[in-house]
Formats: C-alpha cells, structure tokens, sequence
C-alpha cells in the first residue's frame, strides 16, 4: 500500500512490474525483474521468503557476496538510473539481499534509503494464516515475523531509513507520508499538488487489512510470543525516532541474539522429529519408486529397509538385505538431500549430477 | 585449550612475562555479539586517517596493538577516533617486544616466545571480547562498498561459525595524487574468524597462521572491497628478513609479485608492467580516498580478469593464493 501510495506521488517503480491479481486488483507495485531476481537467488540457497531460521541469513549472505548476482544487480540498477533519479523498489523477499542492494547502490554513487513498515506481529500471523494455507503453522509464522524484523532492523542501520506503522498510515496516510518524505527529500512527496493527493486518497482505503492484534486463540509458544512482543515495543521506539533510538537498538541486539538462542535450542531438542522425516521421506520415495515400477524384477522381491525391520523374521530380514542391490551413488547422496530440496532441482540437471555421479572408474 | 576457572593463564611464555601471559576471552566471561578489528602496526601513523575510520564504521569495536612504533602511530589513532566520535569503540594496548619478522628469523624462532608471530597475534586476539574477531593490517583500507559487506557480514554470521575470507588489491601510492592499483593478482585471504579455541594462532614455515576445521564454513566476499598501501617512498619489505626469503615457495608468490612491482615503479618502469593502473585523483582529493570512495566502488567487474598465459609470468601473471598472511 505504500509502495503504492509513493508511486501515485510520481516515485518511479521500473518497468515491467508485477500485474495486479484478484488479491491486489490495485497492483502490487512490484518490478518484475526484482521479483524474479530474488526468486532465483532464494531457490539457489534454498530459503524461503518467510525462513525463520537465523542461519538462513548466512545462505543468502553467501550467495549475496558472488560476482555474478552482484554484477546483474548493479548493471539493471545503473539501466533504471538511466530512466529516473530517484527510484522505488518493492519486494517482501528484498531484505533477504539488503546488502547487495546497498553494495550495488554505492557502485552507482545512489543513496539507499530503507522504509520498513511495521504491523503487530499477532496481525501478521492472523492475517498470514488466512491469507496462506501451507504447513508453517503459526508458531512458524511468529518466528519468520521475529527473524524477518530483527534482522531487517539490523541490516538498515547506518542507512537512511524510516520505520513505519501500518495502522499511522491507514488511519492518517499524509501525516505518515509526509514524514517519510520529508526524512528522505524525496521530491514527489514535497511538491506533490491537488490531483496527486487526490489520487492518494482514492488508492488507500483505511477500512482494509485490520486483523486485530491479540494472540487469544493463536496457537504460539509463550516463549515465542513474549519476544514478538518485546520486539513490537522496541521497533515501535524506532517509529518516533527516525530509526536512530540507541536504546532500542541495544534492546533490539539483546532480542536478537535471544531469538538466534531459542532457534538453536528448538533445532536441538527437535532433532529426532527432523531425523524420523527425513526417514519418513526416504520411506516415501522408497515406496513411489516401488508403486511406479512395480514389475521392475530386484526392486519388486526387496522390501524397504523399514518393512524389513517390522514384517521379516531375523533370518530373513538378512536375507533380504542380501537381495538387495547395493544402492549407486547417486542414491546414497540423494537420501541425504531432503525431498523438497531435490524436487526444487530442475530434472534435467538432476539426471545430469546422476550420470555423473554414477559413473564407474574406468579399469586400467 | 580447556576453559580455566582459576584465573591462571591459557598460554604462557617461554620468558616468564607475567604481563603478557594469554587469557582468552571466552574462557573469561561471554563474549558481545558483534565483531572487533584487530590492527596489529608498527609505525603506520600516516595511514591512520584511511585504515581507522572504515573499521570503525564496519565492526563494533577496535582494538589497536602497537608494537612498539616510533612515529606515535597510537597518538595518530586517538586523534581519528576522536574526529569520528569513535574513541569509546578503540582500546590501544601496546606489545614492547621485538616481534621476529617473516622468513627465516620467523621460522628459527620458537612458537612460546613473546618474540614469535604466532604467540604476538594469539596475544593480540585475547584483547577481543566479541563474538567475531577481524585480523587487519595497519596498511590495509577498506573501500566504501567494503564497509557495507563487512558491516552486513557482522550480524549475518552471528548465528553460524564462519570464517570470512576477503580479496585485497595492493595499491602502490606515489604522492598525494598518483597510486597504481595491481589488478594482476589474485589474492584472497582469510581475516574473519569466531573467537573460539578452534580458531587460535599456530607458528607455519614463513609467519604464523590461524588454525582453520575441515568442517569450517568459509564465506568469500568479492573483489574490490580492500587495497593494501604500498608507499613507495618508503621501505615496504623491513618485515621479512631479506628479499631471498620470500623467493622460495609456492606460498610466498604473492610476496614476489609485489616486490617485482614495486621495485619496476620504483625505478621508473611501470610500462613492464601488465594490468597494473595508474590511478590520479581530481584536484582537492588524495588518491588514496579517490580510489576507495570512487574508483573502485565504480570500477567494472570482475577486476582481475583470467590469467596471463604462463610463459609471460610471472609480472603480468594472475594468481589465486588462498592461505595466511604476512
């Protein structure tokens, strides 16, 4: 809705952008080359936009740093430069390359100025759980808002930056945008006149988008939600400071490293539900290749290494592991790789790591 | 190393020097999240002004050994913090002790000694109370894209051990207006470690090395982010025993490439040399804030192109030299 408003204001969002859909018939005032760019890059390190995992930063961090994303990133920003000054760039999956876009924006003598909008977190994961179906759940969903918000308020420090309320700029959308543009010079927002407000006016509609913001009947560990908690008071600090309030940011640092803290526990004591899906998933895949070659002759008489455990008697269970052909290398490494990270690998190339890695030496 | 809880000392010296005994920071309380530089010099008070402020702007803190500088290289370092309002976030210690330099003195000399590399930099180190520790060179300027990286690379490292590899670009400075930067050689080091007992300084054949796991993570930033000064009105080999001693192996190429570089500029003949670049500033602005603050940050990538071929090496030869420094 910002994005949005700034745009109607005259900021230039380059071109193509996203189409509007029946979820935004108002359009997203997203540029597709940015959407599509950050995509690719989050299927690479395999981190999706709503990642809660503090380490999933290190992923895209790494990938942040090549030479090549960073060359494409700079040569499309200094093309968007060649058609405006001042530039609006919008994409919920950008603070996961914050970095490269400030990098990208120094190789092209701009200056990165960082909006943020804030809503509380109980509104976030209402409104995701009834926007998105998907498996997160919505301790899933409260721990992506915490790693999202902590360390996107990190990232932006030492850069211009602002930090909005969502509900300031539905319940009095000039006194908010007046602010923002005021704090960045943006020339759009000062000189604006009578039809471009009017176009403001006419594109928010402050009825929209109110969830409400209490956590009765959310189904969120206390821990989880006294750190969002935490975090929404102290972010809010930033809100009346213009994003310099040190206290807040010490207190921010302290939520940080609890956050990363409570992630690492979590993983730990979780570690046998993650060891039986990866189990449950090589199961799985065991019994589709079995479903979809069922007159293939060794694989059809060789039960799955779990059958083999629960119906075989132990002579047989050994017998059976006899029968078995020993497993190519290829499969050895894909039972490694979890299913949805395999899936994600294009066939083409997965049949190409699998000839390759199959491949018998050559006898001498 | 085993955490002490009696307060005795990790690492002790062969000379007895209570003084200079190695506590380490993880054994002696938690360590702040966030990232300390660590600036051993020896006399580098007039770089002071570019290698100070970016490292202040990209990590939480500074720590500055002297080692024993006659040109009040830590006076130098007090004014710049000062002029950034930074004094809070740099601690100046001083190591008095004659540190062996690079080569054949470094190798004759034992590792426990207050006068090994090895035991200088593991004694520096311990001066680190953060999470993350960043060795630096008291001649070394991080570029303004560097600084951005670096301080991005503080918080998105918090929650993995990785060690953060860093190219750097010998920038050899003639006067106020006139540098070469060598774009010939590829040389990308690690600097960025977690402080922990897997990551202390051990002694290696040349100088000293920080020990590294099989299983570390290793995050390589790109080109452009570093230069190393090279004055060439100045001595800039005093820290090896003599110019034969980095002629010998594999590992100390790029010490031969600066010293071929350096001594083809020094005697007038930079034409000979292949993808070095004569850089001059804009009137009012030293070269060596041109370079960092404009050129390089501006300058087309990749920067090191693909290697020489190998009969016409080794002064126009790119390498890639992956190891400790000097």
């Amino acid at each position: 809705m910002l994005s949005g408003a700034l745009q109607q204001l005259g900021l230039h969002v380059p071109a193509p952008e996203v189409p509007p859909d029946d979820s935004n018939p108002k359009g997203f005032a997203e540029s597709q080359w940015v959407v599509d760019f950050h995509d690719e890059l989050l299927r690479r390190t395999a981190v999706h936009v709503s990642d809660a995992r503090p380490q999933a930063w290190f992923e895209t961090a790494k990938i942040s740093l090549k030479e090549r994303p960073r060359i494409r990133l700079h040569s499309w920003l200094e093309r968007q430069f060649g058609e405006a000054d001042e530039l609006l760039i919008k994409d919920p999956r950008l603070a996961w390359f914050m970095s490269m876009w400030r990098a990208a924006a120094i190789q092209s003598a701009a200056e990165p100025a960082f909006v943020t909008m804030l809503r509380p977190p109980a509104e976030v994961v209402r409104s995701k759980e009834r926007h998105y179906a998907g498996r997160l759940g919505n301790a899933g969903r409260a721990t992506a808002w915490l790693n999202m918000m902590l360390h996107t308020e990190r990232a932006t420090r030492g850069s211009e930056r602002v930090f909005l309320r969502y509900h300031d700029l539905l319940d009095d959308w000039t006194s908010a945008i007046y602010q923002l543009g005021d704090a960045f010079g943006l020339q759009g927002v000062l000189n604006a006149d009578i039809p471009d407000i009017s176009r403001v006016h006419d594109f928010i509609d402050p009825s929209l988008h109110r969830s409400g913001g209490s956590w009765d009947d959310l189904d969120v560990p206390t821990g989880v939600r006294e750190l969002a908690e935490e975090t929404w008071q102290q972010l809010n600090k930033l809100v009346d400071d213009r994003g310099g309030a040190t206290d807040a940011t010490d207190a921010l640092d302290e939520l940080r490293t609890a956050y990363i803290t409570l992630y690492a526990d979590a993983e730990a004591i979780a570690r046998s539900s993650i060891m039986a899906e990866r189990l449950n998933q090589t199961l799985r895949a065991d019994r589709a290749i079995a479903t979809a070659a069922p007159d293939a002759p060794v694989q059809a008489l060789v039960p799955t290494a779990a059958e083999a455990v629960t119906a075989q008697p132990p002579a047989a269970r050994t017998q059976a592991h006899r029968r078995r052909p020993a497993a190519s290398p290829a499969d050895r490494l894909a039972g490694l790789i979890p299913h949805g990270l395999r899936a994600a690998v294009p066939s083409g190339i997965r049949r190409r790591l699998r000839a390759l890695l199959d491949r018998r030496p050559r006898k001498r | 190393m085993t955490p002490t809880s009696d307060g005795s000392p990790d690492l002790t010296n062969l000379e007895g020097l209570g003084d200079f005994d190695i506590r380490w920071g993880w054994n002696t309380g938690r360590l702040d999240p966030g990232t300390t530089t660590v600036l051993r010099v020896k006399n580098e008070a007039r770089s002071m002004p570019w290698v100070l402020p970016p490292m202040l702007a990209a990590t939480q803190q500074v720590v500055l050994v002297d080692n024993a500088s006659t040109d009040a290289t830590a006076d130098a370092a007090r004014e710049v913090a000062a002029r950034h309002g930074a004094q809070d976030r740099l601690t100046i210690v001083g190591y008095p002790f004659q540190v062996s330099r690079c080569g054949p003195e470094h190798l004759a000399t034992p590792e426990r000694s207050v006068h090994s590399l090895a035991y200088y930099y593991n004694w520096a180190f311990s001066q680190v109370r953060t999470a993350y520790s960043l060795k630096w060179d008291g001649d070394m300027v991080l570029t303004a894209e560097g600084v951005a990286v670096l301080d991005s690379l503080g918080w998105q490292v918090q929650s993995t051990e990785a060690i953060i590899a860093i190219p750097r670009h010998p920038l050899f400075v003639a006067d106020d207006r006139v540098a070469y930067l060598d774009l010939g050689w590829r040389n990308m080091e690690f600097y960025g470690y977690p402080m922990n007992a897997a990551h202390t300084f051990v002694k290696a054949f040349e100088w000293e090395m920080r020990v590294m796991r099989d299983d570390d993570r290793i995050i390589r930033a790109p080109e452009g982010l570093a230069v190393e000064l090279k004055y060439l009105d100045a001595d800039e080999i005093s820290h090896w025993t003599s110019p034969d001693a980095f002629a010998t192996s594999p590992r100390t190429g790029r010490k031969r490439r600066e010293w071929e570089v350096f001594s083809a500029l020094k005697e007038g003949r930079e034409n000979e040399l292949e993808r070095v670049v004569r850089i001059e500033s804009p009137d009012g602005m030293h070269v060596i804030d041109h370079v960092t603050r404009r050129w390089l940050p501006g300058a087309d990538r990749p920067l090191v192109k693909a290697d020489i071929p190998r009969g016409r090496r080794p002064l126009g030869a790119a390498q890639h030299v992956l190891g400790p420094n000097s």
